[in-house]
């Protein structure tokens, strides 16, 4: 352990390498940490099963391209844009729909419980899920089909690669991203959340309909996931039923790292872990990566619970 | 109270006692029984935290692993230290208790939820350091053989077909009924002991501290103090738990045993159960992990011999077993939270949450 | 001797002064009571007393020592124990656990007949750590560092805790009732008693030591002071199954039975019935005849002026009047700021 610099790369292009990916993958981080944070800014719930929503997505996500036939070796590309087209409406319609039936089914009920038990019933949909992904897909990992080329976009000359996939992942996390700073901020369903995110009675008595900008919260929440899954699945190429409850809680520390509850915390979040992840794992080995994340989601927890941009800090006693 | 729900658990533990003496007794079963026993410890230990004192803690697998592989390395023969089981059980239990102790205190000041995650990545960590640091932990081979003899002087293999009355159980069972009675033994005795406890004022702190922290702080009561009790001993409790676990394989066995499913299965079982309620907690355990270890299997057996279903994963029972223990969190959070057999206390606090929220005027630091 | 004094105690939340320059004397044996509009930082300055808050200025002085516990050497000593364990722990992982294990451990013990001993294992220990001095001083620097700031951080936080002011002897009852309420009532009159219970809760699980007797003892005890605030033959019902009058009553035997000098009452007539009330000006002077100090806030002002011997009256945070009760009912601060707050409202 701790044997630095031992497998790494250590010249500056490597690092250079290594914090490009990390950007890449924590953008990714940062939609399904979208997904969190505002689920508990609106009601305070640590949602455990989002990131096996984001699995079930990826799922729905293959499933969509071999519909249309994208992921048949000899697709055209006319094939091949109608699968990703699909895939990118229809999975995030997925994930967000899934995501609303579930509040619905079983969190509405219970609002006045106590947290703890709404916390658990998330387990159990989590465990739901992931059983589900394994009806779906089995147990063995599902290959993706190479939808998108691997052409690296900075020519051959340096050793820095940015290949039009990685393009392609800023290409859709980033502009979602701003739509939905855009939404939150200026739509009067935008405003009416952050009203019910600071203090849900006085948004109930301001006439609010809570019930809705609750739905609405798992609706955009499930749909992040739907485009995080989507993307996952073009970029890593890989998944499996049990890659939710990781991924999962990569971003739910990168929520808590931005300050949980806050938007572009976590977006901050998303790309500090995505970041620390890879460059973890050039430096420490990749078996010591994921012990370092969650190292630093308890070093946060313990010496910052409100995160790096954590201003808003309702204790609900 | 009736008399059934007064005398079933003592009336259990005899059937227990009795069951490798029955001509129905097999070894296999004698076997899957005795781990069941392991995992009742280890929900009896995760009972003291989240029952008692209220603390939803999501990495108890960790000290289960700790207890196993504290054992592990004072017993194996290509360590040094090869001391009896009854030397390494105590020192698991005293490492998974100080462990415990000093991975919560930094915690206490966190609330419920923030609480839990810490103890999910603690519960993530363990297994890390398990599965990486090979030259401790032999990595995914797991550390093995572990010595048997569970007591000084006794070996494992006590011949007991001496007693027996039917055909020929003695011969099938004799290898198995001493580790059976050792580890149920232990479990009867850790009962006992939690009982003890529940009626100390130790008990009763944990349970005025659970209902209401600052009314408990202004009787003198110090909270950090009370949750560290909780965690040491459910920690403690939990070493054992994986000290009995390891000697039942005779290896620590793959790390996997000790990840997070392990701890949230744990805590469907306490909460399936009854919350703080150790008979509803025994319950829990043997109705979700018998059916997790045993009737799985023999449902499966059955449904490809009668059916001869093809092999998809849902087309085997093992195969829902997620969806079964999702299931009863949902369902039990939804209509009994306070579980199978509650403890009146926890289901007095569950069903009046409501109107304690509102009218909790005093503010707080 | 006074038992309380608070000194020019002000308390702010955010921009709001609650409590502002109050200066407060009880005596030994008083029936203290302090009454003043609502809203006029009554419950603030309980509040403050017990802990619950930290005094933004000003202290409070009990039996003439301050509550907030001084920095002692056990708390020192105990701060760098943690940091030597934290610094060791650290210092594990800086120099890398597995190497260090297979140094001290492994390599000293690579047949079966190996002759490995304790001592060589650490002598081998201690070379690899030498090794590797550089990381291991940084490691166990910074874990010495943290372990120690933490702790005297967390002391810091505790050393104005509710539970070390009830363990000095003041005890309180809330304004709006807190009793563990699914719990029985003689058990909430035990978790009062804990502190007094000898038994070592663990010898006790083991079923070694004194423990039946102490626990009987105790609830005799318990008994004893359940009679004496009336609610003999209730012990068994549950807490918050109670009359509203009896859950007060309830809190003042659980208080009590912390076995306190000073007890501070929170409107404890608050939804009494006049025959009720009455009784409870009995209890009170009978608490005050066990030798216990007693504070009260109250807006019951039959009951205020029937028992009290001396009374400060609050409003807007400052102190306007104090005196015996025939020099307050004459006050015309006083009467100025009741009829002044009774037009508001």
């Amino acid at each position: 352990m701790f044997e630095l610099f031992a497998q790494a790369d250590a010249t500056a292009a490597g690092f250079g390498q290594y914090l490009l990916l990390g950007l890449v993958l924590g953008s990714l981080y940062a939609l399904i940490a979208l997904g969190y944070t505002m689920v508990y800014g609106i009601i305070e719930l640590i949602n455990f099963a989002h990131g096996d929503l984001f699995m079930l997505g990826t799922f729905f996500a293959l499933g969509a391209a071999t519909a249309v036939g994208a992921t048949t070796a000899d697709a055209g590309t006319g094939t091949i844009v109608l699968g990703l087209a699909l895939m990118l409406v229809g999975t995030p319609l997925f994930c967000a729909g899934l995501n609303v039936a579930t509040d619905r089914a079983i969190y509405k009920p219970l609002r006045r419980s106590p947290k703890l038990t709404v916390i658990v019933s998330a387990i159990g949909v989590s465990f739901i899920f992931m059983n589900l992904g394994l009806f779906w897909r089995g147990a063995t990992p599902v290959k993706f089909p190479d939808l998108i080329p691997d052409t690296n976009l900075l020519g051959g000359a340096g050793s820095v690669r940015f290949t039009l996939k990685d393009a392609m992942v800023l290409g859709v996390t980033v502009p979602v991203m701003i739509a939905l700073t855009v939404f939150v901020k200026l739509t009067p369903l935008g405003k009416a959340m952050r009203a019910t995110a600071q203090n849900p009675t006085a948004a109930v008595l301001m006439g609010i309909n809570v019930d809705r900008v609750i739905a609405v919260t798992f609706a955009i929440g499930g749909a992040l996931a739907g485009v995080a899954s989507v993307v996952y699945g073009l970029y890593i190429k890989s998944a499996d039923y049990q890659m939710g409850f990781q991924n999962g809680l990569y971003a739910f520390t990168a929520a808590v790292l931005g300050g949980i509850g806050n938007i572009p915390g976590a977006v901050l979040g998303g790309l500090v872990i995505g970041v620390v992840g890879e460059l973890g794992k050039a430096y420490l080995g990749a078996k010591w990566s994921e012990a370092l994340i969650f190292g630093i989601l308890i070093v946060i927890l313990l010496f910052r619970p409100t995160g790096l941009l954590g201003a808003r800090t309702r204790e609900k006693v | 109270m009736t008399a059934v729900g007064r005398y079933w658990v003592p009336g259990l533990f005899a059937a227990l006692f009795a069951y490798p003496f029955l001509p129905v007794a097999e070894a296999n079963r004698g076997e899957q029984f005795t781990i069941l026993f392991v995992y009742a410890l280890l929900a009896l230990a995760l009972n003291v935290v989240i029952g008692y004192a209220g603390l939803l803690h999501l990495g108890i697998a960790a000290f289960f692993g700790i207890g196993a592989y504290t054992v592990g390395i004072l017993t194996v023969p290509f360590f040094p230290f090869q001391q009896s089981f009854l030397v390494a059980a105590l020192a698991a239990v005293l490492v998974s208790a100080l462990v415990g102790i000093a991975a919560t205190a930094p915690t206490l000041r966190l609330r419920g939820d923030y609480f839990a995650l810490v103890t999910l990545g603690f519960g993530l960590i363990t297994l890390y350091a398990i599965r990486n640091l090979d030259a401790i932990t032999e990595g995914t081979k797991g550390l093995n053989p572990i010595a048997a003899g569970p007591l000084p002087g006794v070996k494992e293999n006590v011949d007991l077909s001496a007693l027996k009355v039917g055909d020929d159980w003695g011969a099938r069972w004799y290898k198995y009924p001493y580790l059976y009675f050792v580890i149920l033994s232990a479990l009867g005795g850790v009962m006992l002991l939690l009982r003890n406890l529940e009626r100390s004022r130790l008990g009763r702190a944990w349970v005025a501290l659970r209902e209401d922290e600052l009314a408990a702080t202004c009787m003198g009561l110090n909270p950090a103090r009370l949750k560290l009790a909780a965690v040491a001993v459910g920690a403690g409790l939990a070493g054992l738990a994986g000290a009995f676990y390891a000697l039942a394989l005779r290896t620590t066995g793959n790390p996997q045993a000790y990840d997070f499913t392990l701890s949230m299965i744990m805590v469907c079982c306490v909460i399936l159960g009854g919350l703080g309620n150790r008979p509803g907690v025994l319950l829990g355990t043997l109705l979700l992990m018998g059916f997790d270890r045993i009737a799985t299997n023999l449902l499966d057996n059955w449904l490809q011999e009668e059916f001869d279903l093809g092999g998809g994963a849902y087309t085997k029972v093992s195969g829902w077993k997620l969806i079964i223990f999702g299931t009863v969190l949902i369902v039990m959070m939804r209509f009994r939270p306070e579980g199978l057999l509650p403890e009146a206390r926890h289901a007095r606090e569950l069903r009046e949450s409501d109107d304690q929220a509102v009218d909790s005027g005093q503010k707080e630091k | 001797m006074a038992v309380l004094s608070v000194r020019k105690l002000t308390m702010r939340f955010g921009g709001i002064t609650a409590v502002n320059g109050v200066d407060l004397t009880v005596e030994k044996g008083q029936i203290f009571s302090v009454i003043g509009p609502n809203g006029a930082g009554k419950t603030t300055v309980f509040n403050a007393v017990t802990g619950i808050y930290e005094p933004t200025e000003g202290a409070v002085h009990f039996e003439d020592q301050p509550l907030v516990k001084p920095l002692k050497g056990k708390t020192v000593a105990f701060a760098l124990a943690v940091g030597l364990i934290v610094g060791a722990l650290l210092l594990l992982l800086a120099v890398n656990v597995e190497g260090l294990w297979q140094a001290a451990v492994r390599d000293n013990y690579k047949k079966r007949d190996d002759d490995f001993t304790i001592g060589k294992a650490l002598g081998s220990a201690a070379s690899y750590i030498g090794a590797h001095s550089g990381r291991a001083l940084a490691g166990f620097g910074l874990g010495f560092f943290f372990g120690v700031a933490g702790t005297l951080a967390s002391w810091r936080r505790a050393r104005h805790a509710p539970d070390v002011i009830a363990q000095n002897g003041i005890a309180r009852t809330f304004q709006n009732i807190r009793l563990f309420q699914a719990m029985t009532v003689i058990e909430n009159v035990l978790v009062g008693l804990s502190r007094s219970i000898a038994t070592n809760p663990l010898l006790a699980a083991l079923g070694v030591g004194a423990h039946k007797g102490n626990e009987r003892d105790a609830e005799r005890r318990a008994a004893e002071l359940l009679a004496f605030v009336g609610l003999a033959g209730k012990h068994n019902l549950i807490a918050k199954n109670l009359p509203y009058g009896d859950q007060r009553r309830l809190e003042i035997a659980r208080a009590l039975a912390t076995n306190p000098t000073l007890l501070l009452l929170d409107e404890p007539a608050a939804g009494m019935n006049p025959s009720e009330t009455v009784e409870l000006m009995g209890l009170i002077r009978r608490i005050r005849d066990r030798g216990v100090t007693v504070m009260l806030i109250e807006h019951h002002m039959n009951l205020v002026m029937g028992i009290s011997d001396r009374i400060a009256v609050l409003n807007f945070g400052q102190k306007i009047a104090e005196g015996t009760p025939g020099e307050i009912a004459s006050n015309p601060k006083v009467i100025e700021a009741y009829l002044g707050s009774e037009e508001v409202s």
